[in-house]
C-alpha cells in the first residue's frame, strides 16, 4: 500500500510545494488548509506522516497537535512541524511538544523529503511504473562528464531515440540539476577532477529523490582500477570509451525496464509478426527469447491464431537466428499455431545447411505468408 | 530601534529567495521607486512585540508571477489567476518575516506575527504614522526589482 502524506497549511503554496516535493514518488499526498481539517483529514486517511504548519488560522498546528496526541487512533501519527519561526525559544516548544522533526521555512524540497524519508519508507514512482514504459518513451539521460566533447559525443550518439541528454561539467552542477528534475538515468565520467565521480555517487545514492536512478560510471576501457572502483562501490553498470552506443542503449533499456519488445513483434493483419533485425546481435536474441513466450501467448488470447517469422531483414542465419526461430515455431506448435517463414534466397539456403531448420519453408513477402496462412496450409517446423 | 534593520532584511530577503526561488539577489541602493506603470503586488506580514512593525515586499505584477512560477514549479500559462501569486507572495512575506522574528526572538525581543495580507493596484503609497520609522530597501534580483518597506515601531 502506498504510504500516505498528509500536509496540513493555512498557505495553498505550501501545500503546493510539498506536494510537488513527493510527485516522483510512490505516495499519496492529501492537503488539509488548518487545523479543524487537518483532524478531520487524518481520521478519514490514517496517514503515515503528517507534515503540519505552526500557524494557521482556525486551529494552528499546536492545537492540532495535541488534539492528535489525545485521540487513540491517531497519537501514533509521527507528526513533522513546518515553522517560519527559527528562533531559539520557539525551537524548544516545538521540540516539547512531542514532534518526531521540524522544518524551518525557507526550505528545499529535497530537505522534505529527506525528513520523511527517515520516518516513513519512501520508493520512487519509477520502481513501480517504469516496467510499463517503452524503449521509444523519453527518457531524460543525465551525463556528468568535465570533458564537452563527450558529453556531445553521447548526445549525437542516442540521437536516434527520442531520449534527451543533459550535460553537465562538474558535480555542483549535477545536484543542482537533480534538485530541479529527476533524471531517468545517470551517466558519470569515474575520471572526474578529485575523485568526483564517486563523491557524486554517494550524493546520488544518499538522497531520497535520486537513490533509485541507476547511475553509469564511464570509464576509458584500460582504466581497470577505477572501473573495479565503481563496480565495488555500487554503480548499477560501467560504459567503456569509446563508447559503444547500441550496447549503452541496451544497457539502458535493461536498467529502466523498457520494453523493447515492439520492435520485434507487431500484430498485423490477424497476424503476430516476430521480426528478426539486420543486426542480430546476442542483446536482441535475448530480448527477443525472453519476451518470446509471453507474446505468442498474448496474442493467442487475443484471438490470433497465426504467426510469421520474419527473416528478410537478416544479414546471415548463423546458429543464433536459427535457435531464436526454432523455438518460435517449437511454440507455435505447442500452441496450435499456424505459421510461415519470410525470407530472401540466401537466408533460405543457409537454413537449409542446418538439421534443425532443413525443413523449413520460405516464402518471399508477408502478402505471400497471408496467402499461405489464410489458404490453410501451414508450413511444419 | 532595530540598529541593524538592513543587515536583517538583506539577509532574511536573500535566504528565503535563494533557498525557496533559487534566485541570487541584491541590495541595490541605485534602483528607485517603482514607476514603470506596471500594477504591484505587495505583500504584507505584521509582528507585534517590544518592536513592533509592518514589512511590505513589492515588485510588479510579472516579476510577481515569475516568482510563483519558480516557487511552484509551474509554467506561467500553469498559473491559476492572481489567486496564486497572491499567495505565493504572501507565504514570502511570511518567510521574511518569519526569519526577522527568530533574529529579534533570540535577542531577548520576542514578537508575535499577523497573517499575511495582500495589496494589489496601479499607483498607491504606503505613509506611515509620524510615530513611525520608515525604511525603503531596494533588491535586485537577476535584473528585476523587489521592494522592501520596513515601518517599525517601539513600545
Amino acid at each position: 500500500m502506498k504510504p500516505k502524506i498528509l500536509t496540513v497549511d493555512d498557505s495553498k503554496t505550501i501545500r503546493l510545494i510539498v506536494s510537488k516535493a513527493f510527485k516522483s514518488f510512490d505516495c499519496e499526498v492529501h492537503e488539509a488548509s488548518n487545523g479543524v481539517e487537518g483532524l478531520a483529514v487524518a481520521s478519514r486517511e490514517q496517514p503515515d506522516i503528517i507534515i503540519l504548519d505552526l500557524t494557521m488560522p482556525i486551529m494552528d498546528g499546536a492545537e492540532m497537535l495535541s488534539k492528535l496526541k489525545s485521540n487513540p487512533d491517531l497519537k501514533a501519527i509521527p507528526v513533522i512541524m513546518l515553522t517560519a519561526e527559527a528562533g531559539r525559544e520557539n525551537v524548544l516548544r516545538i521540540a516539547k511538544m512531542g514532534v518526531r522533526d521540524y522544518l524551518i521555512k525557507p526550505f528545499k524540497e529535497e530537505l522534505v523529503v529527506e525528513r520523511v524519508g527517515r520516518i516513513i519508507d519512501l520508493k520512487p514512482k519509477s520502481e513501480s511504473t517504469v516496467r510499463t514504459r517503452r524503449f521509444d518513451d523519453a527518457i531524460n539521460v543525465l551525463v556528468v562528464d568535465d570533458k564537452p566533447a563527450i558529453q556531445d559525443q553521447i548526445r549525437v550518439g542516442l540521437s536516434d531515440t527520442p531520449w534527451t541528454t543533459h550535460g553537465r561539467s562538474q558535480t555542483g552542477e549535477a545536484v543542482d540539476y537533480c534538485s530541479q528534475q529527476l533524471p531517468d538515468i545517470i551517466l558519470v565520467s569515474l575520471s572526474l577532477p578529485d575523485g568526483g565521480g564517486f563523491s557524486l555517487f554517494q550524493m546520488l545514492r544518499a538522497s531520497n529523490k535520486t537513490k533509485a536512478v541507476p547511475v553509469f560510471g564511464l570509464s576509458v576501457k584500460t582504466a581497470l582500477e577505477e572501473q573495479a572502483r565503481a563496480q565495488q562501490a555500487g554503480f548499477s553498470s560501467i560504459i567503456t570509451k569509446p563508447i559503444d552506443f547500441e550496447d549503452l542503449k541496451v544497457k539502458i533499456a535493461r536498467a529502466l525496464h523498457l520494453d523493447m519488445s515492439y520492435k520485434y513483434f507487431e500484430q498485423k493483419d490477424g497476424v503476430l509478426v516476430l521480426r528478426l533485425p539486420a543486426n542480430f546481435t546476442p542483446n536482441v536474441s535475448n530480448e527477443v527469447g525472453n519476451n518470446l513466450r509471453s507474446k505468442v501467448s498474448e496474442a493467442v488470447d487475443s484471438g490470433l491464431g497465426k504467426m510469421v517469422l520474419d527473416l528478410s531483414q537478416v544479414r546471415t542465419a548463423d546458429i543464433s537466428v536459427i535457435k531464436l526461430g526454432l523455438s518460435a515455431l517449437q511454440l507455435c506448435q505447442e500452441l496450435s499455431l499456424k505459421h510461415c517463414v519470410i525470407g530472401s534466397d540466401a537466408v533460405s539456403t543457409e537454413c537449409k545447411n542446418y538439421e534443425e531448420s532443413k525443413d523449413w519453408d520460405f516464402v518471399g513477402s508477408f502478402e505471400e505468408a497471408l496467402a499461405v496462412l489464410r489458404g490453410g496450409s501451414a508450413v511444419t517446423a | 530601534m532595530i540598529e541593524d534593520i538592513e543587515q536583517l532584511i538583506s539577509s532574511a530577503v536573500t535566504e528565503v529567495f535563494s533557498t525557496m526561488l533559487n534566485l541570487k539577489v541584491r541590495l541595490d541602493a541605485s534602483c528607485n521607486a517603482m514607476v514603470n506603470g506596471e500594477g504591484h503586488v505587495a505583500g504584507s506580514v505584521g509582528f507585534i512585540g517590544r518592536v513592533s512593525g509592518v514589512v511590505f515586499l513589492y515588485s510588479t505584477n510579472s516579476f510577481a508571477r515569475r516568482m510563483t512560477s519558480s516557487l511552484l514549479g509551474l509554467t506561467d500559462l500553469e498559473i491559476e489567476g492572481d489567486e496564486m501569486v497572491n499567495d505565493a507572495m504572501g507565504e514570502l512575506s511570511n518567510m521574511v518575516v518569519g526569519h526577522i522574528k527568530s533574529r529579534l526572538s533570540d535577542r531577548g525581543m520576542p514578537c508575535v506575527l499577523t497573517i499575511p495580507s495582500i495589496v494589489r493596484g496601479n499607483h498607491f503609497t504606503i505613509e506611515p504614522v509620524s510615530s513611525t520609522e520608515r525604511r525603503i530597501f531596494f533588491f535586485n534580483c537577476d535584473g528585476r526589482q523587489l521592494v522592501v518597506e520596513v515601518l517599525l515601531k517601539g513600545t
